[in-house]
């Protein structure tokens, strides 16, 4: 297994994932699938569910991928990945693979195709227990299309489905919780994680790819387009999401161990991560404080919850 | 999205399945046509991040958050024997300019910072602000 | 190392049963399924056999058929030998995935088990769901009996993975009349049928991750339609690789099988086109016109896909009158076998009197002396000289004549 220490050795990882891809400027995508992808020496087989990463970095005659790389649809990263995993097990017991080294597979999708139409494929593949790590790209809505509504998409957010306006504050609905969710199918392993702590992705992306079977990271994926913010805070972002625990850092075993990855040192109040983006600055506006409690009051809540889940070691 | 003039073929002469391998040779790890490493996107750019090494500490910040992969590092060995990435300059071809090498560099006069993209890199370096002075990062 | 199955000179078997050995004597990689009424025993069988120690590869029991054919194009893409069954809805909610398996050029084989379309539901044979598939750039095979479906589904492999064509290819069976239907089926022993087969071939595969490629990539207005014609062309230039596979397994079992089949067209003055198990009954009712001195013979495209219009033209070129049957509903137009038959004479400068039936929707029995009502008809058509016939009539249906002209 590869040693990730510090970033002086790890910034020797020559990338799998290069440029001359189309992602926006100061995307968050890349530097999630960059850290999960340079976690590991393994050779890796990559599926993509449709949506910015895919639209992105294989447009022909174009690929960015160094890894065997595919793409079919949107809601179909997960059977995809299940399909070329099982055949690498059948080929492996017929003796028949093409080469000897350690092979890795990984599905990347956005919250859209992992949330949303890819969830019954990603239940079912990690319900088969097919040896996989999935890491969704979750930017909390679908940025590729112009930004509409997910069921990530958290309350008071603008969307273009759920667009603020006259007597509209934006989403109504809180954002799901994949994370429990996929810790409920069991999955040895499930993480969130956010590009910003670039360590602690990595670390989790090679526990995931080391742990056999099903494997889950919800990265959160700060998005300058769509959120709302300026190309270059975009990792000052994803720090403001977990500095102020609206975006906590965990992982959980077997769906019964959780642990808190990492703990701010002092919490900020859920308003600075608020405040940094356009897509909730209608929030400030007189009239909606409620929402702006309403966020600190679930946040603070879930931050307690993950706190007593992890002291009693569950 | 236009594709340059000299990859475009005919419909006879395709990718078959519209398959694109990553290598040329994968044996050299020499990367095919097909890679986007040959892919320009350096015309999205406004403003470029210039590179001033006498103040880099090599934290590999930039490296680790550059969505483009553009940071070049060169593999060096310290005199304890570790291996280390040192920074030494910007892939020009594919950074878009976002910015997010100059925000992430800790180091008190930043050594990254963004010019307008047609400023000479000796220049930029000539006005890179000094320890004195009251800085505009 | 599976273990080989002995098998009997002669089985009795089911359509399903029947495709269940083919896969299984392929020695298929990953099969990906859900079961799906009446393709089910197909997967069962398989189960069945993989339980018993009989099949080395993969078998992944995905939670829908979207998910089956995405497994499919996955396995497919990673390299090795890949194979489905699916009907009806299950087919409809794969089709998105049938384009991407056909636009990658993977050479996965599905045996179908045709049956209806809801609403309102049905769980019996017609061909909407093949229909549905015709223009997902797949291969479509007509199995008309069990020993076809074995036959055919052998076929299948060979056809689709040889490196001239490397595209997807379908068996289909009717459902219940074939899929259930037990009938003396002739296998070839494990070990032939395997080498009928041989190893695959692989290309660009996934899994060779020290030649990393990508699959999958976006095509937009520059690119998709090269890359639609070049694989156009792939499926129209797969005929004579068909046709010398179906001579090999002739060379091998005697059994003959050509890309379309007649019945007493020789001399026929008529014809019936048709798909499917009603071939058989047609060559029964084709035998009894005769005895009244009805010069009628019956056509069959044993491939439906690519469609073999020039050879249809040379077999219909003397005959004055031309009854096509479909087992679909059009849904406001003629059934596809009158549109490529029309198509196909016209092309080719000639002209008959041409009708449709629409016939055996949702399993509605079709019988002998339906088919000789049609051959009546036709026959009229040609006496006339002019078309005095409808259009388009219904076979069987229940209540006032319905046909639209």
């Amino acid at each position: 297994m590869k040693k990730i220490t510090n970033l002086k050795e790890f910034a020797c990882t020559p990338d799998r994932f290069l440029g001359g891809h189309r992602l926006c400027p100061g995307c968050a995508h890349s530097m999630i699938v960059r850290e999960v992808v340079n976690a590991t020496d393994d050779d890796l087989v990559v599926s993509t569910a449709t949506g910015c990463l895919e639209v992105c970095s294989a447009i022909y005659p174009y690929t960015s991928w160094d890894v065997s790389w595919i793409h079919i649809g949107f809601e179909n990263a997960a059977a995809a990945i299940s399909g070329a995993e099982a055949m690498h097990k059948a080929l492996k017991r017929k003796g028949k693979l093409y080469t000897d080294r350690p092979v890795k597979f990984v599905a990347f999708g956005g919250d859209g195709g992992t949330y949303d139409i890819g969830f019954q494929a990603l239940s079912g593949a990690t319900e088969r227990g097919h040896d996989f790590l999935y890491v969704c790209l979750d930017n909390e809505g679908y940025m590729n299309t112009g930004g509409q509504r997910s069921s990530s998409t958290p309350i008071g957010a603008h969307t273009t489905t759920s667009p603020r306006g006259r007597v509209s504050y934006g989403e109504k609905q809180k954002k799901k919780d994949i994370t429990m969710i996929m810790a409920a199918h069991g999955s040895p392993y499930v993480a969130t994680a956010c590009p910003s702590y670039w360590k602690d992705l990595a670390v989790k992306a090679q526990k995931a790819l080391e742990t056999e079977g099903p494997t889950f990271i919800n990265a959160l994926s700060p998005c300058t387009t769509e959120w709302k913010f300026k190309p270059e805070e975009t990792v000052r972002i994803g720090e403001l999401a977990v500095e102020s625990c609206a975006f906590p850092l965990y992982e959980i075993e077997n769906g019964t161990k959780l642990r808190i990855t990492y703990r701010p040192k002092k919490k900020i109040p859920v308003k600075e991560y608020l405040g940094a983006q356009g897509r909730f600055s209608h929030l400030f506006k007189k009239g909606n404080e409620w929402i702006l409690d309403l966020w600190q009051k679930q946040v603070d809540e879930y931050w307690d919850y993950l706190q007593r889940r992890e002291e009693c070691g569950v | 999205m236009a594709t340059p003039k000299e990859m475009l073929t005919t419909w006879d002469k395709i990718q078959f399945g519209a398959v694109l391998p990553s290598f040329e040779d994968p044996k050299t790890k020499k990367r095919s046509k097909f890679h986007s490493y040959n892919y320009k996107v350096a015309d999205w750019r406004v403003e470029k991040p210039v590179f001033n090494p006498d103040l880099c500490i090599n934290c590999d910040f930039c490296w680790v958050w550059c969505p483009d992969s553009c940071i070049l590092v060169e593999e060096v060995t310290t005199k304890r024997g570790k291996k280390q990435a040192k920074m030494v300059g910007i892939d020009y071809d594919h950074c878009k300019g976002c910015g997010v090498c100059v925000d992430v560099c800790p180091t008190p006069i930043k050594s990254l910072l963004m010019f307008p993209e047609h400023t000479p890199i000796e220049e930029a370096l000539a006005q890179w602000p000094k320890k004195e002075d009251k800085k505009k990062d | 190392m599976a273990e080989k199955y002995q098998l009997k000179k002669t089985e009795v078997w089911d359509g399903n049963m029947a495709a269940a050995h083919a896969l299984r004597q392929a020695q298929v990689d990953v099969v990906a399924a859900y079961p799906i009424t009446p393709s089910t025993p197909i997967v069962q069988n398989y189960a069945q056999f993989l339980a018993d120690g009989y099949i080395d590869g993969e078998f992944v029991m995905v939670e829908s058929e979207h998910s089956a054919m995405s497994a499919c194009v996955g396995a497919s893409a990673a390299g090795g030998r890949v194979a489905t069954a699916t009907s009806s809805q299950g087919y409809a909610l794969m089709v998105e995935v049938l384009y991407q398996a056909s636009g990658m050029r993977l050479p996965i084989v599905m045996t179908v088990v045709n049956r209806a379309l809801a609403s309102p539901l049905n769980i019996h044979g017609d061909h909407s769901d093949l229909y549905l598939g015709r223009d997902a750039g797949w291969i479509h095979l007509i199995c008309n009996n069990p020993q076809e479906a074995y036959d055919l589904t052998l076929c299948a492999f060979k056809i689709a993975e040889d490196e001239r064509v490397r595209l997807p290819v379908t068996t289909n069976q009717d459902g219940f009349l074939v899929s259930h239907t037990a009938q003396v089926v002739h296998p070839l022993d494990d070990d032939t049928a395997y080498k009928f087969i041989g190893d695959y071939k692989p290309l660009n595969p996934m899994l060779d991750t020290e030649n990393p490629v990508t699959y999958g990539a976006q095509t937009e207005e520059e690119w998709h339609f090269e890359h639609k014609a070049n694989q156009h062309k792939a499926i129209m230039d797969s005929f004579p690789v068909i046709e010398e596979v179906f001579q090999q397994f002739k060379d091998l079992t005697g059994r003959e099988y050509k890309t379309i089949e007649t019945y007493k067209m020789d001399d026929a003055e008529i014809a019936l086109i048709v798909m499917g198990s009603t071939y058989e009954t047609a060559m029964v009712a084709v035998d009894e016109a005769r005895k009244k001195g009805i010069k009628v013979g019956v056509v069959m495209p044993r491939v439906f896909r690519p469609f073999p219009y020039n050879q249809l033209a040379e077999i219909l070129k003397n005959v004055k009158a031309i009854a096509t049957l479909d087992r679909s509903a059009p849904m406001g137009t003629t059934g596809a076998l009158y549109n490529e038959t029309a198509g196909a004479l016209m092309a080719n400068g000639q002209s008959a009197i041409l009708t449709n039936y629409i016939y055996g929707l949702g399993g509605r029995d079709t019988t002998v002396e339906h088919l000789l009502q049609v051959i009546e008809e036709t026959q009229q058509n040609a006496e006339a000289g002019k078309r005095v016939t409808p259009l388009q009539g219904f076979i069987n249906l229940r209540g006032p004549k319905l046909s639209f002209n």
